[in-house]
């Protein structure tokens, strides 16, 4: 270490997030260096309370993991139970599932675009992405009866049938908030603030990203064509049409723009969900628990999300552990945020999503 | 910029979009919206399967001699409505009562709580849960002969031995009392 360089401790609290990480930056004037992360404020033992509780249990537990990808662990984490009880769930139940993901996705990455202009100083726009994201949150609370924790996912299917006045219901606000997506698109496309703060900035080439394994929109930001989605299709998106966003920018505002086109992908999804729904009961009951392990992945709005269960014949899970995308993405910061400055370090963080609360569970 | 500035105008003109509550006496609530537990005491059994899957910790069913009393504590119920989804009976449903709002003193009375009184068997005398009649209706609605007032006054055993009396083409058990 030079004379002129010194180590920077930043966070724990609200770097970008109300979510508290605590980096130790090592800086030679206002240039990072390196960057070394500390993590674990929000460690609350989840793995084992998730041991000491009922499967049933469980999907309530795993939803209150995280706010923003609650549904994905629910979804996930009621997939890994199926696939260990070898349960089938109706068809009617796959499309729910998938009509619920893709509900949360176009809300979660709203968010996380509106932190995004929010850090970069561009609070008129945050606020009206906010008011954007509260199409969303109207949905969520008209249909599944709440704003954040849908509950709608049960281990044999789904708690919440949706009837056909409420896909009417989705669809109409759909065409509401499809021109308002435009508009906040052209905005991210071709907004000064937004390209000055955010192009080039945090590059993660993509052999790097490969090399890191990172997943989701930060994966498809580098170009790299990594979505669970397609690789290893679940629930109903076998049956369904939809395109794997990638930009080649590798940057900030590459991320945000792989969300941004992801939006469209979502809506997508919703309108065939609620053309297609199949009619039909949303649940199957459970049979005997074996002895036995099993695995499943998703495509939650940061990334792979990745359940493993063991069961031992009781009804209480003998191991459950997950892995979150935010655990890869955020070990990539250290590429990305390589020669930036001080004052964009809250930027790069948010674009890669972290769920610091997922991470460390 | 200019596609900002379009947004900015249109926004202003259109005003604030939040509700100024609790100067309004509602806000936007839906049908659906998982609110606070309730419970139908004409359906419920008691047979615990709410408590059981209740992760929150927030339902207690005591039972006794002479019924039994389901209580939900509404400050502990986190409203993932997985007792909704698994009661048998359709017992419990969520309202959409948001208001939780109460006095610090008034902390443990926040609670939904049911007694279900048991009556005894017309048969043997043993306390019993009726069946509720709608259950009943269901359950009997290929049998058009039979007296669903009667079999809804006995136990489980009884309605058993009546069930196979009614299959031999003996009279019911009651009235077979009566002539003794």
């Amino acid at each position: 270490m030079s004379i002129s360089t010194y180590t920077m401790p930043l966070g724990p609290v609200h770097v970008a997030l109300e979510e508290p990480v605590y980096f130790h930056l090592t800086v030679e004037g206002e240039n990072i260096k390196n960057v070394e992360l500390t993590s674990g404020h929000v460690h609350r033992g989840m793995e084992r309370m998730a041991m000491q509780r009922t499967l049933v249990k469980n999907v309530t537990l795993t939803e209150r993991v995280c706010s923003l990808c609650s549904n994905s662990h629910s979804f996930t984490y009621s997939m890994v139970v199926e696939n260990a009880l070898n349960l089938e769930i109706p068809e009617r139940a796959k499309y729910l599932r998938v009509l619920a993901e893709e509900i949360k996705r176009i809300a979660s990455h709203l968010f996380n675009l509106a932190i995004q202009v929010h850090i970069a100083g561009f609070k008129s726009f945050f606020m009206h992405v906010m008011e954007v994201r509260e199409i969303m949150q109207d949905i969520k609370e008209t249909v599944y009866g709440n704003r954040m924790n849908l509950a709608a996912n049960c281990i044999g299917g789904v708690k919440c049938d949706v009837t056909d006045e409420l896909l009417e219901y989705i669809l109409k606000q759909m065409d509401v908030i499809e021109p308002q997506l435009e508009e906040i698109k052209d905005i991210f496309t071709n907004n000064h603030i937004i390209l000055t703060r955010t192009n080039g900035l945090g590059i993660l080439p993509p052999e790097d990203a490969l090399a890191l394994g990172v997943c989701g929109p930060t994966a498809r930001g580098s170009g790299i064509v990594r979505d669970v989605r397609r690789d290893t299709p679940y629930a109903a998106y076998p049956d369904l049409e939809f395109d794997v966003i990638t930009e080649p920018g590798c940057c900030v505002h590459s991320r945000a723009m792989v969300r941004v086109r992801e939006l469209f992908e979502s809506v997508k999804l919703i309108r065939q969900c609620c053309n297609k729904m199949p009619k039909g009961p949303v649940f199957n009951h459970m049979g005997k628990i074996p002895y036995n392990e099993a695995f499943a992945h998703t495509e939650a709005p940061r990334g792979e999300v990745a359940y493993y269960i063991r069961t031992n014949g009781t009804d209480k899970p003998a191991r459950l552990k997950w892995r979150v995308p935010s655990y890869m993405n955020w070990k990539a910061l250290g590429v990305m945020m390589r020669g930036c400055q001080i004052a964009e370090v809250a930027l790069v963080l948010n674009s890669v999503d972290p769920c610091v609360s997922c991470t460390e569970r | 910029m200019a596609g900002f500035l379009k947004v900015l105008f249109r926004n202003l003109l259109q005003g604030p979009s939040t509700d100024p509550f609790p100067l309004v006496p509602e806000t936007f609530t839906p049908d659906r919206l998982r609110g606070k537990v309730v419970i139908n005491q004409d359906l419920c059994m008691g047979c615990g399967i709410c408590s059981y899957v209740c992760v929150a910790g927030a339902i207690n069913i005591e039972k006794r001699e002479d019924g039994h009393t389901i209580t939900v504590w509404h400050n502990s119920c986190c409203r993932c409505a997985a007792c909704r989804q698994y009661c048998p009976m359709h017992a419990i449903s969520l309202e959409p009562n948001w208001h939780s709002a109460h006095a610090e003193a008034d902390k443990y009375k926040v609670i939904e709580q049911k007694t279900i009184a048991y009556e005894p068997c017309s048969v043997c005398g043993k306390m019993i849960r009726p069946v509720p009649e709608a259950t009943l209706k269901k359950l009997y609605v290929h049998n058009d002969d039979v007296d669903l007032n009667h079999v809804r006054s006995l136990c489980p055993s009884c309605r058993q031995l009546e069930d196979a009396r009614r299959s031999a083409g003996l009279p019911p058990a009651a009235e077979k009392k009566a002539v003794e």
